[in-house]
């Protein structure tokens, strides 16, 4: 055959021509199922995978498509497909710190079902879901809008979790130096006997040199102090979405908490995300204690094997005493978009996956992680002793604490506050770390309050706020 | 009979005729429609959203140059500008020194194992950014990480030295491990070049008497000019387009935003927060600032040129 441009030009044009006929006829890319749910935690995938089955078997007809897809890949393509009217599941997880980023714009342009009825209503079997959950656990996933001077609170997720914090602690070590732990029950108290310790343990070391810390808390990040924030009633923002973060409260924690990861009085050495590093803390009893979020004990027990049996957990020690002996720390939501067809259907799924009793006790089990729903405590599952954690029956641990976790309020703006906060701690401890107490409380109060304008100015950005 | 024959190859030869003219169209076509899908339409709907702020996924509103006078007095955006900067100066003026003596090496004629060589120091290249940087989140541990290890024991440095950490030291780290990473590239380029300058040139300057030093100021430096004005241009392109490495050395811009550039602004104003409008705007300004160094860069490479 002629082809007067030439053999490769007409090679490359057969070459075109067929995969775009190829890809013409490829049936699109469609869900396998007829009810889709992504879902950005590995450990909440394998759960459901096991609930899923039960459901279907249930509603004949129904297929459930499950997707893992990594947390940011959630929130960039959710953002993209809300904002080009794209596909959606019928109903995803999303991360409690980006949660609050899609409740931006008019109450009718959020891309997620507004829940607050369908919680709030009475159910045949009791009273309704709205009661039988922890209340905190609504306030990352509520945005209130204030018309007419009247304030109305819009929940648009199902909290999977409550996330209580307990202190967990190297017993072995604490009890070979004679202490009793769990009878330090004020910062105070844990500081001064934790300090003591830390003495003794680094007393062999090289001058100059600590091998040994009592805690493990960030210097650069803002995850620790917002633990201890949260549990003296702070936090970023107020329920209305107003700024908190340079309020008297965050200021006074941070004046604490600075002086924990530096100068001369330091306790604290930071933790990170690397699993082989906290082995190395655990083999090498470089870091006594940790802040242990509920799902960050299930870690532990699976990741840093070495603290089998050395570690036990306590409740947090209270600001004062008899104050409350707990905080809180991440989060899920389950949401419901509002393109979905289907949303009885995927509601009925959501309540199986999440307030199912048995179920979540299952999932318990895979991952530590307590369900917001009071009537999962009373299961037998979470009173088991777990060997990694000394035999504690861990579940009860958490549950005691449970109903006592603060609430998190969120914002459009709660990645920027965490950001502000993260930049504050760093100038902060530059400052304590050169020039100590000397006018300490004054720079901090300036440069949360400069953290805070800054995010008063984004807002201002948008002309809405 | 002949004339309904004549028809039918006269058409025929229409027919050919007429997909000779198309030909040109058809094969352009299918780049046409994606470059204006995903390159153009995103450019125009971009350069919209600069000039509009968006509240929530579907509410856009007009509001001129706000975005614009905005970004004139974010002190994040000059942190993320200074950084990306900084990272551009020191990757180009510590990699092109690097590359070259490591292919001047690397040329030599006594040198064995030259190809393994080649090899051992272009590989970190191909495992690409975000790879390099997991290795590097690794390396970097304090106390139990490879190089404060290496450090204590050779510099008597701090066991716990945070290098990223630490403001004051993340754009160390960051620019030690561009420059592990992209010095074998560049060698590459400049050992393209060495190769191409005759070798009789060296020899007959080595009769004349020059030594050398000599030999490279006259004789390698003028041949490898253009090469490394192409280096100079790709490696400050590269920089301002700096994103994966340091988010993912970091999870993000690192401590008091050491390590935040522009291109990662970007995107935590347009992804993290949702300002697709001021994410636009970043972007924009990226570009024009792409532009002049670029245009900048051709003057002098032009300049250069005049006087070689």
């Amino acid at each position: 055959m002629d082809y007067p441009p030439g053999k490769a030009p007409l090679a490359i044009l057969i070459m075109a021509l067929a995969s775009g006929l190829g890809l013409l006829l490829l049936p699109a890319g469609k869900s396998s199922g007829n009810l889709e749910v992504w879902t950005f935690a590995d450990s909440h995938y394998r759960a459901y995978q096991k609930v899923v089955p039960h459901f279907e078997a249930a509603h004949p007809g129904v297929k459930v498509d499950l997707q893992f897809v990594h947390g940011r890949a959630v929130t960039s393509r959710l953002r993209a497909a809300f904002a080009s009217d794209l596909h959606v599941p019928d109903m995803l997880e999303t991360e409690i710190s980006s949660a609050g980023t899609f409740f931006l714009g008019p109450l009718e342009d959020i891309g997620f079902v507004d829940l607050t009825a369908e919680l709030h209503k009475p159910r045949p079997d009791g009273p309704p879901w709205y009661e039988r959950i922890v209340k905190s656990r609504f306030a990352p996933y509520t945005s209130r809008r204030v018309v007419n001077g009247v304030a109305t609170d819009h929940i648009f997720g199902l909290p999977h979790d409550v996330h209580p914090v307990l202190l967990a602690y190297r017993r072995d070590i604490f009890q070979a130096h004679g202490i009793d732990a769990e009878k330090l029950t004020t910062w105070d108290e844990f500081l001064r006997v934790g300090r003591g310790l830390m003495k003794e343990l680094n007393a062999s070391s090289p001058p100059g040199q600590i091998d040994h810390y009592l805690i493990g808390l960030s210097d650069t990040d803002s995850g620790d102090l917002e633990v201890l924030l949260f549990q003296r009633d702070g936090g970023y923002f107020h329920p209305d979405g107003t700024i908190s973060l340079d309020d008297d409260v965050a200021v006074k924690t941070m004046c604490w908490y600075v002086p924990l990861v530096v100068g001369p009085e330091r306790v604290g050495y930071p933790v990170g995300w690397n699993w082989e590093v906290t082995e190395k803390f655990l083999q090498t009893d470089f870091l006594l204690c940790f802040l242990m979020p509920d799902w960050f004990s299930g870690f532990f027990q699976k990741q840093a094997k070495s603290g089998a049996g050395k570690l036990a957990l306590m409740p947090l020690p209270a600001v004062k005493p008899g104050g409350r002996r707990t905080s809180t720390r991440g989060g899920t939501m389950l949401g419901f978009t509002k393109k979905s067809k289907q949303f009885e259907l995927a509601w009925q799924l959501g309540l199986e996956l999440y307030f199912d009793v048995d179920s979540r006790a299952e999932q318990f089990q895979e991952t530590n992680i307590l369900p917001p729903l009071r009537a999962a405590w009373k299961h037998p599952a979470l009173a088991q002793p777990n060997p990694y954690w000394s035999n504690q029956p861990l579940g009860q641990l958490y549950a005691a604490q449970a109903d006592d976790t603060p609430p998190q309020y969120t914002s459009p703006y709660i990645q920027l506050a965490k950001e502000k906060m993260s930049e504050a701690i760093c100038d902060c401890v530059d400052y304590y770390g050169k020039k100590g107490a000397n006018g300490f409380e004054a720079f901090v109060r300036k440069r949360l309050k400069q953290s805070a304008d800054e995010i008063r100015r984004q807002m201002k950005l948008n002309p809405y706020h | 009979m002949s004339g309904t024959v004549q028809g039918e190859q006269s058409a025929r030869f229409s027919l050919w005729r007429q997909q000779q003219r198309l030909a040109p169209y058809i094969f352009v076509s299918p780049f046409l429609i994606l470059f204006c899908t995903f390159g153009i339409y995103p450019i125009v709907k971009s350069f919209y959203l600069a000039f509009n702020t968006t509240n929530g996924p579907r509410s856009v509103v007009f509001t001129g140059l706000d975005n614009f006078r905005f970004l004139l007095h974010d002190p994040d955006f000059y942190t993320a500008v200074y950084n990306t900067a900084t990272f551009a100066f020191f990757s180009v003026f510590l990699q092109l020194p690097l590359s070259l003596a490591l292919a001047l090496l690397l040329n030599a004629r006594w040198l064995k194992g030259r190809n393994t060589f080649r090899f051992v120091f272009f590989s970190p290249y191909l495992v690409g950014q975000v790879f390099v940087g997991v290795l590097a989140s690794v390396v970097f541990v304090p106390r139990f990480g490879l190089v404060p290890r290496f450090l204590h024991a050779t510099l008597a440095a701090n066991l716990d030295i945070k290098l990223l950490g630490n403001p004051a030291l993340v754009m160390p780290a960051l620019v030690g491990t561009a420059l592990w990473m992209y010095v074998g590239l560049n060698c590459i380029y400049f050992l393209a070049a060495l190769q191409a300058v005759d070798r009789e040139l060296y020899e007959a300057a080595a009769v004349d008497g020059a030594n050398a030093w000599q030999q490279f100021v006259h004789i390698t430096a003028p041949a490898i000019k253009p090469v490394a004005l192409v280096v100079v241009i790709m490696s400050t392109l590269g920089s301002f387009q700096l994103f994966e490495l340091p988010f993912v050395m970091m999870n993000g811009p690192g401590p008091n935003k050491a390590g935040l550039t522009i291109v990662m602004y970007l995107y935590q104003r347009g992804f993290d927060i949702g300002n697709l409008g001021y994410a636009s705007t970043i972007g924009w300004t990226l570009a024009l600032m792409v532009l002049l160094i670029s245009l900048a860069q051709v003057r002098i490479s032009g300049a250069m040129r005049g006087n070689a």
